[in-house]
């Protein structure tokens, strides 16, 4: 009796493991489906990046490209987001483009999660919330909130010490990064590879001027930022001097020629290409947040940061108001917008001509979610 | 009658007077010559700034960040965008001691050679702090005159240096609202 009594308790015992096992995997494996986009009218095609690289065929790698104009030639503009997925304003950034802009002279083309394995995981141990909703005018969309690095389960171990494609030593870790992997390898671990893939497109492509959407921590010196390879000098001060006739702030940084692995080092230096990063201030992927919440994600407030601020200890302004990501994506939109003008301004013989990308002001105004389209569009 | 000629004359004369002493301070601030090599003072990346300003303003300019007393020959102005970055120390091979002594070197040489010293400070506010703060306080004296961006200027520190040693300075808004007195200051 008491057997038949214990071999029913471990059954049961088996079976609640079993169910829990069950219902974690379905939390876990939802992290890998990719929340659909609507791209505009003025899509011209749709790619993935293993088009431009087989190597990224059938890998976690692989990504959507949308490509936009073409028709009429002009200039050609890449704009990368989700390079690091805990840096929401660059992915939502690419997303409001990819769903409103179309190009009537020259080309954009917009990779939206550049490091699509990043957006399957989230960073151990910092208790970050999965993802996080936009209210638009017809429902919530939903977006991941993903890990600056590459899945470890899709390249895994790290190496004690890493010396990337450029040469630089780096700790372990940033052999995930994929802005420590430009430009890249055909045969190397999977982050090399994309890097590769993405110096294919901007070859291949012929692009002029390519853009690389991130954030950075309040407490980082390289922050509201325009980060410029030398090549782009010109185009980075006028921009500079324009953003600030509109009033957003941005400090200017050379891209250091003794840091490598880079995108605004490497794009420049292995396809001569205008290369500029741009870095708003995110609280989230800060190391002096609190506690992780849908609140510091989307409005961007966090108590901690706004004592750090009242101790000097920031390099942004920081107060009760917090940074909104709102504010970010205008930030984000201002820059590419005043960017792609002084581009035109410097090179009349290539001009990139783009209608309905929504302005920073009205970003501001209205926020995000009215510039994205309704969950249920086909 | 006679009495409000007087006045008239009166009014008249004070008008000239104070047109003529505004014009009279006006002309005070120095004028510079061209060409102008810019540089830096600290590796900040507004040296890339004051290059788009000279180009603006169609003035005879080179950049060299790394600027040394070799690069002065023919030169009438020495430019020195004031602000400091580590990275942009590290990019160029410099820390602050090689920095200070490269400036050092060309401050030499344009004293020895009667060439006057234009200081730029445009990175406001995000331009200040320990490091930056050393090349203001050491360089700034250096300078015939400064143009500087308000943000970097909130505690008076580049007005305050002006203002004891006689250095004419103007305040501007944002960086591009220094093309007009940059403009202004070369004839």
């Amino acid at each position: 009796m008491k057997c038949l009594k214990d071999r029913l308790i471990s059954g049961l015992l088996l079976l609640l493991s079993l169910a829990l096992c069950f219902f974690s995997t379905q939390k876990f494996r939802e992290q890998h489906k990719k929340e659909t986009l609507f791209p505009s009218e003025g899509l011209a095609s749709r790619e993935m990046l293993s088009s431009y690289f087989p190597g990224l065929i059938d890998t976690p790698g692989d990504t959507e490209v949308y490509i936009y104009g073409g028709q009429n030639p002009g200039g050609n503009i890449l704009i990368l987001g989700g390079a690091h997925p805990n840096e929401p304003a660059g992915y939502v950034t690419a997303v409001i483009l990819i769903e409103n802009i179309q190009v009537s002279q020259g080309k954009i083309i917009v990779i939206p999660r550049a490091n699509n394995s990043g957006f399957t995981h989230s960073e151990p141990q910092e208790g970050n919330l999965r993802g996080y909703s936009l209210e638009t005018p017809g429902g919530k969309r939903f977006f991941r909130f993903g890990s600056r690095l590459t899945n470890p389960i899709h390249q895994w171990p790290d190496p004690t010490l890493y010396i990337n494609p450029s040469g630089q030593k780096l700790s372990g870790q940033e052999s995930r990064n994929l802005n420590r992997c430009y430009p890249g390898k055909p045969k190397g671990h999977l982050t090399e590879k994309i890097a590769f893939a993405i110096m294919e497109i901007i070859k291949k492509e012929k692009i002029d001027l390519a853009i690389d959407l991130h954030e950075a921590a309040p407490e980082y010196p390289v922050v509201n930022a325009i980060v410029f390879h030398e090549n782009s000098a010109e185009l980075a001060s006028y921009s500079l001097m324009e953003l600030q006739q509109i009033g957003f702030e941005f400090r200017l940084e050379l891209s250091p020629n003794n840091l490598r692995g880079l995108s605004h080092r490497e794009w420049g230096d292995h396809a001569q290409v205008m290369a500029i990063l741009l870095e708003t201030a995110n609280p989230s992927q800060g190391r002096l947040k609190g506690k992780s919440s849908l609140s510091l994600i989307i409005e961007g407030k966090d108590r901690n940061y706004s004592k750090a601020a009242k101790f000097g200890l920031l390099f942004v302004p920081f107060d009760s108001e917090g940074i909104p990501v709102k504010l970010r994506v205008a930030r984000h939109l201002a820059a590419i917008k005043i960017l792609l003008s002084s581009f035109n301004e410097l090179n009349p013989e290539k001009r990139i001509e783009v209608n309905h990308m929504p302005s920073s002001s009205q970003v501001k105004l209205k926020g995000i979610g009215q510039f994205l389209c309704p969950p249920y569009r086909k | 009658m006679i009495k409000n000629i007087f006045k008239i004359l009166f009014l008249l004369a004070f008008f000239i007077f104070t047109v003529s002493a505004r014009e009279k301070k006006e002309t005070a601030l120095p004028v510079f010559e061209q060409p102008l090599l810019i540089t830096s003072a600290g590796q900040g990346a507004e040296v890339y700034l004051a290059s788009v300003l000279a180009k603006r303003a169609g003035l005879n300019s080179s950049l060299s960040k790394i600027a040394a007393p070799k690069d002065m020959k023919n030169i009438k102005t020495l430019v020195l965008v004031l602000g400091a970055s580590l990275k942009g120390l590290g990019s160029a091979g410099l820390d602050k001691a090689k920095e200070k002594e490269r400036i050092n070197l060309l401050v030499a040489e344009a004293q020895k050679k009667n060439i006057p010293i234009l200081c730029l400070h445009l990175g406001g506010e995000a331009r200040r702090g320990k490091l930056s703060d050393e090349f203001i306080t050491f360089f700034l004296p250096f300078a015939k005159m400064a143009i500087v961006v308000k943000s970097g200027n909130k505690d008076r520190l580049l007005s305050r240096i002006c203002e004891e040693r006689n250095i004419p300075w103007k305040e501007v808004e944002k960086a591009a609202d220094a093309l007009k007195p940059f403009k202004e200051a070369f004839k």
